[in-house]
């Protein structure tokens, strides 16, 4: 229960980081009462942009005397309710915390501040031949904190690996306003691997206000390629043969003919809209060896009946071609009036399996559901297409969709490869974990938050609680 | 050293499964008696000597294969496989785990986990951290409890897979991994370069890093061992202070082909005269992959710097004991440290007045890997790193390990 009132709470923010930085009136803070997970939203009782580390140490020992919760957001592109702010509370926008501190190529490393958006540090490393690996579809948008919280995945992470992979250290406010750096620019820091525990956490365990990560050598040359399939069954096979063959593409995408129609009416790329499903593939590394990939990977998809295989002529066709990827969410809305994206994972050779059974959850529930993901990885992201409006259309999408789940966790998967657990897929903890597993991840929250007052009833059900009951799914955009 | 000799254990378990293993555990919780568990017993020495008499837990039986979806290129395997077992499996579908580890037929992938093993190949491959996926383990209890899965990716729940991984087994006992696996290269070849001093060998390194090729390990030798090394020989015209550049280079024939063009081209334009091409040496692999174990070493030492900071460490080291022999994986900045002759000033004054402060400028710590005289291993010339948050970690430790029965002492908890 508060100890203080909201509005001496209000006042000492303002204090704390100026009144320029803290918004408390009701229409301001409706831009945060929810992030890509538009199902369940609450406002938080007020926000506050901190400046600096020691704003945030200020502000969550204000929190703590004032017995009242807070948790951190970035961006608020995440899609899983990371940062819904439940039970109200502070809520520390850390964008404004937004500056490059370091760039150091013989090291390796780049220093920045959580607010920083992803695709800043890619563009301040042009022309060094770095960059920085995690490319989420949203990296124009979201912000590095937000994907050391979330764990970020995007297209490249087949072949380069996700955010944990790129993160030696952090600096991180504790519940308590302890501030501690974990990990630094030098890799094997001294006993446990905190920040490897800190890295897809979701903001329950730590807020970090500062972030040393690894960049990559560029790759000297890429070939990207477009595989034309008359079926997805043909095409899912061919990311199994290509795999299996020991190829390690850059990235394997799948796109089926549902969101081809729409990706293609607005970038006209000139995908071939009679296709059931094209793959996007790149691979990359020293010249003289991407020909050879390349010819053996048109053999694989030719094997697999692939209608044709197009190369990507030159630099400026490549990026066009990511581009129609990476936004393809944003042209779903010529598709249907709300849509409701799934982040589901199997192994690799269960992608046909799962496909199948797409289809059959799509005719069975009479929601169309279309096809856009990470099919490397075995990452699916299926989006039923529905109206919000039509009450009985949305409970069927909210069942079509825990059972496409349901059946990722019978093949051996998961319910979530990056976008997260948060509340929206709280209720299927119990069904992917036992109870001694769920006990030992609260034991790890208790260690770090022992009063659960940072981010609270996020990613852990709470004991004899349900986490969220979906009434309604969510229209968002997805990675 | 046996167990025997190196733990405080009158006897060893030796559960058949995890089940019979939690029930070990549970009566141990419930007497408060301490447990340390043994893989292949190739690093006991890692750590501070345990004290407190307890009982041996060997993972020797748990060592199946529970499942091998070659063709998702990951495998399921029990804690207690060996390493060598496990590529002799990975190699029938011609695909490898890449963590170069010593005593690989003893070495079990439970205990390369727990001490955080990385050889030479992280460069270019990853950690292991990077290729646990799934985890299982029993806590302090008794309770089993898993993290991850079996899949590439995935983010439900907390990442036990890494909190695990360098955990000495202090917050569980490991006994079951799923790790992602990688294809076995068609080629791999080593190069080498002799760098004349500290200065050469850091305009080598760097070089290296911005290199148009990609090697798959780039490593920095020195000391004894590697001069009287046959597979560098060739190389062993330079003056005393010398130390040796070593690449290693992997991939398809085209792709080996123009690095070793390449490198030579980088190198002989930074003044190197007569780079050389090792091939296929099995000789110096096994030399650059068993460094840390072979020989009678009074003490090895392991720094973890930036990069930058390698040749700094190695002249430090060579200044403390100008007969030692240094091996660093020097794209990641891990130095080993063998000594010929153990600090005559002492432990502590060698370490903490001498080696750590070297580490910590170079933004990084040092730790002893072992020490069998077993003199002077306190916790601060054991584990170092002044600014670590061993209050956080013990902690952690607290909720997992309740009473302490989990390799009780040997790891940094406060």
């Amino acid at each position: 229960m508060p100890t203080l009132p909201l509005s001496s709470i209000v006042t000492e923010l303002r204090e704390i980081v100026g009144p320029q930085n803290v918004l408390a009136a009701h229409s301001d803070l409706l831009v945060y009462e929810c992030d890509g997970f538009t199902i369940e939203k609450n406002s938080p009782d007020v926000v506050v942009f901190p400046r600096d580390t020691t704003d945030v140490a200020r502000i969550v020992k204000l929190c703590n005397r004032a017995g009242v919760p807070f948790l951190p957001r970035g961006a608020g592109t995440s899609l899983a309710g990371g940062c819904l702010p439940v039970g109200g509370g502070v809520m520390i926008v850390l964008t404004r915390m937004k500056r490059i501190l370091e760039i150091n190529l013989r090291d390796r490393y780049a220093v920045v501040e959580p607010g920083v958006v992803n695709v800043w540090l890619t563009n301040a490393l042009k022309g060094t031949g770095f960059h920085y690996a995690p490319d989420p579809s949203s990296q124009g948008a979201c912000t590095i904190g937000g994907n050391v919280a979330t764990n970020s995945g995007g297209p490249h992470t087949l072949k380069y690996g996700v955010t944990v992979n790129h993160v030696l250290g952090v600096e991180a406010v504790l519940a308590d306003g302890r501030v501690l750096q974990i990990g630094g620019p030098a890799e094997d820091p001294v006993g446990l691997d905190l920040v490897g525990a800190i890295v897809g956490s979701e903001g329950t365990l730590a807020i970090v206000t500062k972030v040393w990560v690894r960049l990559t050598r560029n790759p000297q040359g890429y070939r990207t390629m477009l595989g034309v399939f008359e079926s997805i069954d043909d095409a899912t096979n061919a990311i199994s043969e290509i795999i299996g063959a020991g190829i390690v593409p850059a990235a394997l995408e799948l796109m089926d003919q549902g969101i081809l129609v729409a990706v293609e009416a607005a970038f006209q790329f000139g995908f071939p809209l009679d296709a059931q499903a094209i793959l996007l593939i790149e691979v990359d590394g020293l010249e003289a060896g991407l020909d050879q990939q390349r010819d053996q990977i048109i053999e694989l998809c030719k094997k697999c009946h692939a209608r044709e295989v197009r190369q990507a002529n030159g630099e400026k066709e490549r990026l066009k071609l990511w581009k129609s990827r990476k936004q393809a969410f944003g042209a779903i809305g010529r598709l249907s009036p709300s849509y409701c994206t799934q982040d589901g994972v199997v192994p690799r050779t269960k992608l046909p399996h799962i496909l199948r059974k797409i289809t059959e959850i799509s005719a069975r529930y009479g929601i169309r559901i279309v096809n856009v993901f990470h099919a490397g990885d075995g990452n699916i992201h299926p989006i039923l297409l529905f109206d919000e409006r039509d009450a009985q259309q949305v409970q069927q999408v909210l069942k079509a969709s825990n059972e496409i789940l349901d059946e990722c966790l019978a093949c051996g998967g998961s319910v979530t490869g990056e976008h997260g657990i948060g509340v929206e897929k709280i209720h299927f903890m119990h069904k992917m974990f036992t109870d001694g597993d769920l006990a030992a991840m609260k034991n790890l929250r208790i260690a770090f938050n022992p009063r659960n007052n940072l981010s609270p009833d996020k990613l852990l059900p709470t004991a004899g609680g349900c986490g969220m009951e979906q009434k309604r799914p969510g229209r968002r955009a997805a990675l | 050293m046996s167990p025997s000799q190196t733990l405080p254990i009158k006897n060893t378990l030796a559960p058949a499964d995890q089940a019979e293993l939690a029930s070990d555990v549970r009566e141990a919780f419930e007497a408060s008696s301490p447990l340390y568990p043994i893989g292949g017993g190739t690093s006991l020495d890692f750590g501070l000597p345990a004290k407190a008499q307890g009982t041996g837990l060997s993972l020797a039986k748990l060592n199946r294969v529970v499942d091998y979806p070659a063709r998702d290129m990951t495998v399921t395997v029990e804690a207690g496989l060996a390493m060598q077992s496990l590529a002799e499996l990975l190699a029938t579908e011609r695909q490898r785990l890449p963590i170069d580890v010593p005593l690989a037929g003893q070495a079990t992938i439970g205990g390369v986990i727990a001490t955080n093993w990385n050889g030479p190949r992280r460069y270019g491959q990853g950690a292991i951290r990077d290729h646990v996926i799934g985890i299982s383990a029993v806590d302090g209890r008794g309770m089993p409890y898993k993290g991850g899965g079996r899949v590439v990716k995935n983010v439900a729940g907390y990442d036990f897979c890494k909190l695990l991984t360098g955990s000495l087994g202090t917050l569980g006992v490991i006994t079951q991994v799923t790790l992602k696996l990688k294809p076995i290269p068609e080629q791999s070849v080593l190069m080498a370069a002799c760098a004349a001093d500290a200065a050469a060998a850091e305009k080598l390194l760097a070089a290296l890093g911005r290199s148009e090729t990609t090697p798959a390990a780039i490593e920095l030798l020195a000391g004894p061992e590697w001069e009287s090394h046959p597979s560098l020989a060739a190389l062993d015209r330079a003056p005393p202070g010398r130390s040796y550049i070593v690449v290693s280079l992997e991939g398809t024939a085209p792709e080996v082909e123009y690095m070793i063009r390449q490198i030579e081209a980088e190198w002989r334009a930074l003044g190197v005269a007569a780079p050389l091409v090792v091939g296929e040496s099995a000789a110096l692999w096994h030399g650059l992959i068993e460094f840390s174990a072979v020989g009678n070493s009074p003490l090895v030492l392991k720094a973890n710097v930036v990069p930058s900071g390698v040749t700094a460490m190695a002249e430090a080291a060579r200044a403390l004991d100008p007969r030692c022999s240094i091996q660093a994986h020097a794209g990641n900045g891990t130095v080993f440290i063998k000594l010929a002759t153990f600090p005559a000033q002492g432990l502590s004054r060698a370490l903490v007045g001498k080696l750590q402060p070297v580490a910590a400028a170079h933004r990084g710590n040092l730790v002893v890997l072992a020490n069998p005289s077993g003199a002077e291993m306190t916790h601060q010339s054991v584990w170092g790193g002044i600014d670590a948050p061993f209050d956080l970690m013990s902690a952690v430790k607290r909720e997992f390990d309740p009473r302490d029965i989990l390799n009780r002492g040997r790891f940094v908890y406060v």
